[in-house]
């Protein structure tokens, strides 16, 4: 074999991706030789391209990576960044989920049907979610019950449920179990007022009920042909559409026009920020870019507005909800919205650790953007100057950070509560640590603020 | 649910690289058995309805609704 097989692509026999000189191929196999060819011949493949729905490909000349079972080597189109369900907003999961009930509606109008429905086969693309799997569609057999229905269930369906009903924060349960919310833990962590939900009774309550019961036997092989009927599976599928659609959350006690609506600035000192950002954004006009502690991204705005693609990350789903909610109204193409918690950063996760890459594997980036950050990471996490600047090092060549003193409100109100420990928190050592791996380029004090902007280059002199 | 293993014995084969899960398979046929009904109900009304309701008058009609639900994202 030649070619880097990714670490994700091991479960489905019809075909695999594989990396060759930087570029990304997906081989089909021969075993999927029919599905793949009616998939373009029945048209499917040409409406849902045009509809943004599925990611176009280009038919490679390459050798393939396993030439035994090969049947066609395609070129998917590239994706900007890959980001993974325990990482998106409310609005981003239930946008995933609804496009790929669209997907199933339509395929099912071709004769075929979606083979699987992994929360991880959706991505953001240009801004909105798209199905990135080529190799998902299979012929659809009269009949035939939706093989993916389980998978929808644990991978969307739960997630939104809990999400909406129990606590926004609990997709993190993704990163513990890798196919989706077990429906038995779904249906004890949901409240009691969630089975009067008719769509959650039957599709989660009920399901986990009947997985248990038939957990020991298998399906039989038929004798008969009393399945699912085509109409019974449109059925189905518009009965998770309208649960899903349903589903709805918004941060307790809040309206989203004024949520966020205060900062901590005069609006001196703000407009001077965003000029400088702003200017400094066109100066080294980054192709990528990671805002770290974006909030609602008025920050990230900027670095997209100068061409690059950028990732607001925040730790507050609600931010990050009202981020996405405004993206998706701009229909801006080159920005996405992102929860993290950048203490506990996404891990590489799944078989081998190699399944869902972590943060760091899907860097670094030209710019980072560190805004009214470094307190919440010296401070409130206790994490040295010193390992601040090796992440930073590690994740860009552009950083723009903000140095906040001790002196600030903010600040102020963080050591409040606890002993000042941080002997070390001042501009003289944030400057002197920082500048060991990178070249101070500029540095600003903010108007009617003590606090300063710098835009610092990675050294390439640095000897690790 | 005393119907579930004659639906179970009855059920096609299944030859899917994930495991669709015998109880997945068993509750979503009831459901969409009872769903799809519903839908063939639907229909048929809503032809019914036209029907009726088209000789009589034809310049008030409202479009019908669509009941598919417009996509978000």
């Amino acid at each position: 074999m030649s070619g880097q097989i990714l670490g994700a692509s091991f479960r489905d026999p019809s075909g695999f991706l594989f990396t060759r000189a930087g570029k990304l191929y997906r081989q089909v196999n021969q075993a999927y030789r029919l599905d793949y060819d009616l998939l373009l011949s029945s048209g499917l493949y040409k409406r849902l391209v045009s509809e943004g729905l599925l990611i176009s490909h280009a038919v490679a000349t390459v050798e393939p990576a396993d030439p035994g079972p090969v049947y066609k080597i395609i070129a998917p189109e590239v994706l900007a960044f890959i980001s993974y369900p325990y990482e998106w907003s409310f609005s981003q999961y239930k946008d995933a989920a609804l496009v790929t009930l669209k997907i199933q509606k339509i395929a099912l109008e071709y004769g075929m049907s979606l083979k699987d429905a992994s929360a991880y086969n959706i991505q953001f693309h240009r801004g909105r979610p798209i199905l990135i799997d080529t190799l998902s569609f299979e012929i659809y057999k009269e009949g035939k019950p939706w093989v993916a229905y389980r998978q929808f269930c644990q991978h969307f369906m739960a997630p939104l449920a809990l999400m909406a009903y129990r606590d926004v924060r609990l997709n993190q349960l993704l990163r513990i179990y890798i196919d989706g919310i077990p429906l038995d833990l779904a249906s004890c962590l949901l409240p009691r007022r969630a089975l009067l939900n008719f769509g959650l009774l039957t599709h989660i309550f009920l399901h986990a009920k009947v997985q248990q019961k038939y957990a020991d036997k298998a399906v039989e092989k038929s004798k008969s042909n009393v399945g699912m009927s085509k109409q019974a599976m449109l059925g189905l599928v518009e009965s998770l559409e309208s649960t899903v659609h349903r589903l709805k959350w918004k941060p307790a006690g809040t309206e989203w026009g004024n949520y966020y609506e205060i900062t901590n600035y005069t609006d001196a000192a703000f407009v001077h920020k965003k000029q400088l950002v702003s200017e400094w954004m066109e100066r080294i006009k980054p192709k990528t870019a990671w805002d770290l502690g974006a909030n609602t991204g008025i920050f990230s705005r900027l670095a997209s507005q100068a061409g690059g693609y950028t990732i607001a990350f925040d730790v507050d789903p609600a931010a990050v909800e009202q981020n996405y909610r405004q993206v998706k109204a701009e229909r801006k193409p080159n920005m996405l919205p992102l929860v993290l918690d950048l203490t506990n950063p996404s891990p590489a996760l799944g078989w081998h650790n190699r399944e869902r890459r972590s943060l760091g594997e899907r860097g670094p980036v030209d710019v980072v953007l560190a805004l009214a950050l470094i307190h919440h990471m010296a401070i409130s996490n206790n994490v040295p100057f010193s390992q601040l600047a090796e992440f930073f090092y590690d994740m860009c060549h552009w950083l723009v950070i903000e140095f906040v003193p001790k002196s600030d409100s903010q600040v102020q109100k963080l050591l409040k509560s606890r002993e000042d420990i941080f002997t070390q928190y001042a501009q003289g050592d944030f400057e002197e640590i920082f500048q060991e791996r990178f070249d101070i380029r500029e540095a600003v004090k903010l108007l009617e603020s003590e606090r300063y902007l710098y835009l610092m280059e990675r050294r390439k002199d640095f000897q690790k | 649910m005393h119907y579930a293993p004659t639906l179970l014995a009855s059920l096609p084969s299944l030859l899917a690289y994930l495991d669709p899960g015998t109880g997945s398979i068993i509750i979503q046929v009831i459901i969409a058995v009872l769903l799809g009904g519903g839908i063939l109900l639907r229909t048929f009304w809503k032809k019914i309805f036209r029907k009726k309701s088209k000789p009589e008058d034809t310049t008030t009609e409202s479009p019908s609704e669509d009941s598919s639900k417009s996509d978000q994202a």
